[in-house]
């Protein structure tokens, strides 16, 4: 059968991404090793480290023709747009999250190095699609409308680029706190906020270019001396909590014990290589810019998905709200990032403070996304559909 | 003695005795500092925590108006953290957040601050908006100037000015002050305009909220095929009516449900459901109309939604010629298996002699490969069989409770199997159950809704404010022309309030652009 075929080629493909996204997550964090950094401060990249990070992008681009393949195959098979299911969802999550990763991330701002750590998330994000994984079929009546194109289509990519968003924000509060104990370890003054907004020097310009570094010369000398960043850390905390709490929450939904140690394994030693990452981040500043500039772009397209949602429970369910638990996870999602935006504004909340609320709205967000579907009784538990 | 002054709001802090305990404020500047900190942000920002918190709490708790079953499961045990967890939970009030006291203060603390902080901000946005733009000194020591000399005179220069700023829709004004000319230029009021109108929309969503609540009406009614109801306040089995709802706000028109029709897919899974119905207004047919998820069925201000459907098996029972009961019974779904089922109440006017029967019909019953009879996975009713229970005695089949609820004591004093259009002779003869046949019931639900246009409009504004509330910033460009010999010496200059990034190249594209309009 033709549909058969396609769904098979599509699973295909989609390993032959996941497999992409892997080797180009190594790839990029083998660049961040082949770094050069001199004791006053000054980093520069190697023939090596720029080679391996030419190869991480173009076996990343490759991933994501891959994916984009396996995508399009499962929707031909299916006879309809590929999300309508946590497989296809998840699947196109990690999609959206990568490209934002290569184009804006990488391309339009130069901070490469990150793109491992987006990689990393993708990854996630496809193999918990893999353990969720529905064949290629039609839809249930519910879901047969036009507003999945509407509604299902703009929560995922907001939801992809607060997935980038977490990136950044988790990197800015490891970064941060490197930066302010190398500051108050060499006694420097410290205006007590990283924040961009018009309090920290720096270049107006990026940097960093896309490929390999050049003498970097520019950085702010409060925070010149990279290394003794990292050295300002403590290396437990970074493999202990990430592992930790994928090991919880992979016994919790699926109680597969093997499955949990391998994947809190993966974290812990995703989260060493963002401690490693550090000296070579970019400074706070401007991970904190980063992380609110892509919340602020994903915001309003959430504020639509979760309008186009009620609008479609009006027309499917006969009640535009009614506090299902989709649709209570959509709304305290919606209020965390809006305090985010609000705290972002608010003298004595800017900075760490903000950051932390950003990290509680994406739990909610993955909490809307994930134990809402899986764990709780509602209208949405399409989970195994 | 030198005379000291107190100033008069000293005089109301220090107590009389001149202690040294601070005095306690008096009821209106604890008024005032009450008011003063619930406009703050830091307090909007807390509330909004708080606002979260709850609905969390609602997503993990189940809530009574939305999944009444869990509710009762966490209750009893059987499912959740455990009845003591749960009846903390009950006296906490959780199983119901959203319609409990302290969410209705939260939300209408919350909507006090939001008029507590957007009052002033109007004012000052009206006056700050409608300002011309200030001019520019020491424009030298701006972050963003570019010094240019050229040949052409002033006048020229100054309305080369103007075009590129007014193309680029920025306000612009012309001040000629102590023989220095200048352009002033304003841009991005919209952002706090942008910011006022989405904030504002939530009273608009407010208001349709609540238009919907007091003046809607939803009601709930399952029809077995061929069967009829009226819009009227007693035809539902479930309804909602709001304070504002009339009885005669009820159309009156008659649904008749004509045929209800399931398809599956091959793998069993539903395709599709229909109920097609006629609507009868005084007792004329007016339209026939189907009725599908996702396509609800409008008429007269009133709203047909499909929501559930299932099987109606006509149940005949009789004592000897007597018949006790004949009507369909509507069955509901079972969560694991195959199999709908539901009772029937046959008789109930002596209370100490009630007759109850218990259906379970199994569309799909088939024999295993080792000839048992099994309940086979199809939901289509091919080889439908209906299971009967007969139950007899002090039932309470009289109470208002849902007839499955009744007193099942020691159980059935009978049971029967039966095909379609089987007969079976019960409790030594005493009793006769038939099984006519076997239809579906569709559950529908019916409901006027008004407000939603404002909630449309409350949802735009929204997306309309919040846009340039987060991308525009507001910036200021000057040109400053001094004359120099015949041409002059031109310094543009910029500064922006927010976004400076973002703001360093477009000043560049406006230099540029001036610099261009000015040689041309």
């Amino acid at each position: 059968m033709a549909n058969e075929a396609l769904a098979q080629s599509s699973n295909t493909w989609f390993n032959v991404a996941l497999l992409a996204y892997i080797v180009a997550m190594v790839a990029y964090f083998f660049r961040l090793a082949f770094t050069r950094v001199s004791a006053d401060g000054v980093i520069a990249g190697t023939a090596v480290g720029r080679r391996v990070g030419m190869l991480g992008t173009a076996v990343a681009v490759i991933g994501v023709g891959a994916h984009t393949a396996s995508v399009v195959m499962r929707g031909l098979a299916a006879g309809r747009v590929p999300w309508a299911n946590m497989y296809e969802y998840s699947s196109l999550l990690a999609l959206v999250a990568v490209v934002v990763g290569l184009v804006v991330v990488q391309q339009r701002m130069g901070y490469g190095h990150l793109v491992g750590f987006v990689l990393a998330t993708a990854v996630l994000s496809m193999t918990i699609g893999l353990l969720l994984y529905t064949p290629a079929g039609p839809v249930v009546p519910a879901l047969n409308s036009y507003w999945i194109k509407i509604h299902t289509s703009a929560a995922m990519a907001s939801s992809s680029i607060f997935m980038v968003a977490f990136v950044a924000t988790a990197l800015y509060l490891v970064k941060d706190a490197a930066e302010r104990r190398v500051a108050e370890r060499s006694n420097a003054s410290f205006d007590g906020s990283t924040v961009g907004a018009a309090h920290v020097g720096g270049p107006a310009t990026t940097e960093q270019r896309p490929e390999g570094y050049e003498a970097d010369t520019e950085l702010d000398t409060r925070v010149a001396s990279p290394l003794a960043q990292r050295e300002a850390l403590s290396p437990v905390w970074f493999p202990v909590v990430p592992g930790l709490v994928v090991v919880v929450f992979v016994l919790a939904v699926w109680r597969a014990p093997v499955a949990a140690i391998i994947a809190g394994s993966v974290a812990a030693l995703l989260g060493t290589a963002a401690w490693y990452a550090v000296p070579y981040l970019p400074p706070a500043a401007k991970l904190d810019n980063l992380a609110y500039r892509t919340i602020a772009f994903a915001f309003p397209i959430w504020t639509f998905a979760v309008m186009a949602g009620a609008i479609w429970a009006e027309e499917a369910w006969g009640r535009y709200w009614g506090w299902d638990p989709k649709e209570t996870g959509s709304f305290f999602t919606w209020v965390l990032y809006a305090s985010y935006l609000h705290a972002r504004s608010t003298h004595g909340w800017r900075g760490r403070r903000a950051a932390w609320v950003a990290v509680v709205a994406f739990v909610a967000l993955m909490i809307t996304y994930y134990a809402v579907n899986l764990w709780i009784v509602g209208l949405h538990s399409y989970a195994k559909a | 003695m030198t005379e000291t002054v107190t100033p008069a709001s000293q005089q109301r802090e220090d107590p009389p005795s001149g202690g040294r305990l601070p005095a306690i404020p008096g009821p209106i500047e604890t008024a005032r500092r009450l008011w003063r900190a619930l406009r703050r942000m830091s307090t909007a920002l807390l509330l909004l925590f708080a606002l979260a918190a709850a609905a969390v709490v609602a997503t993990v708790v189940p809530q009574a108006p939305v999944t009444a079953q869990s509710v009762e499961q966490w209750r009893t045990g059987e499912a959740g953290p455990g009845p003591t967890a749960a009846s903390v939970i009950d006296a906490l009030g959780l199983f119901d957040v959203f319609g409990s006291w302290w969410f209705g203060l939260l939300v209408v603390l919350l909507f006090v601050s939001l008029t507590g902080c957007l009052v002033p901000r109007y004012r000052a946005f009206l006056r700050v908006a409608r300002r011309p733009p200030a001019p520019g000194r020491n424009l030298g020591r701006l972050s963003n100037t570019r010094t240019f000399a050229t040949d052409v005179p002033p006048a020229e220069v100054l309305g080369a000015a103007q075009r590129v700023l007014g193309r680029r829709r920025f306000r612009v004004r012309c001040i000629d002050a102590d023989g220095a000319q200048q352009v002033a230029a304003e841009r991005g009021h919209l952002r706090e305009g942008g910011s006022l109108v989405f904030h504002t929309a939530f009273y608009v969503l407010l208001a349709g909220a609540i238009i919907g609540k007091v003046y809607g009406f939803t009601g709930q009614v399952s029809l077995p095929e061929g069967g009829s109801f009226a819009d009227t306040r007693i035809a539902y089995d479930a309804a909602d009516a709001g304070r504002g709802w009339e009885l005669d706000d009820h159309r009156g028109f008659v649904v008749t449900l004509d045929e209800f029709d399931v398809s599956y897919f091959d793998d069993l899974t539903p395709r599709e459901f229909v109920s097609r119905v006629t609507i009868s207004e005084q007792g004329a047919p007016v339209r026939t109309a189907d009725i599908r998820v996702n396509h609800p069925l409008r008429h007269d201000g009133m709203v047909l939604y499909q929501l559930a459907f299932g099987m109606a098996p006509h149940v005949v029972v009789r004592a000897g010629d007597r018949v006790l009961y004949d009507d369909r019974v509507l069955l509901s779904p079972n969560d694991d298996q195959n199999l709908w089922s539901g009772t029937a109440k046959v008789k109930f006017d002596d209370p100490e002699r009630q007759i109850a029967l218990d259906l379970v019909l199994a569309p799909d019953a088939r024999l295993d490969s080792e000839g048992q009879p099994t309940i086979g996975p199809d939901p289509r009713p091919n080889n439908p069989v209906l299971i009967g229970n007969v139950y007899f005695g002090a039932l309470g089949l009289q109470r208002p409770i849902p007839a499955s609820q009744f007193e099942r004591g020691s159980g059935p004093v009978d049971t029967a199997m039966l095909r379609p259009g089987g007969n079976a002779a019960l409790v030594e003869g005493n009793l006769s159950v038939e099984f006519v046949d076997l239809a579906y019931w569709s559950g529908l639900q019916v409901s006027h809704a008004p407000g939603r246009l404002l909630l449309l409009l409350g949802a735009g504004l929204i997306l309309a404010g919040l846009l340039p509330s987060l991308y525009s910033y507001r910036r200021r460009v000057w040109v400053d022309v001094q004359p120099e010999g015949t041409g002059s010496r031109v310094t543009v200059a910029g500064v922006a309030l927010q976004r400076k990034g973002v703001f360093t190249d477009e000043f560049d594209d406006i230099a540029t652009a001036v610099d261009r309009e000015v040689r041309s």
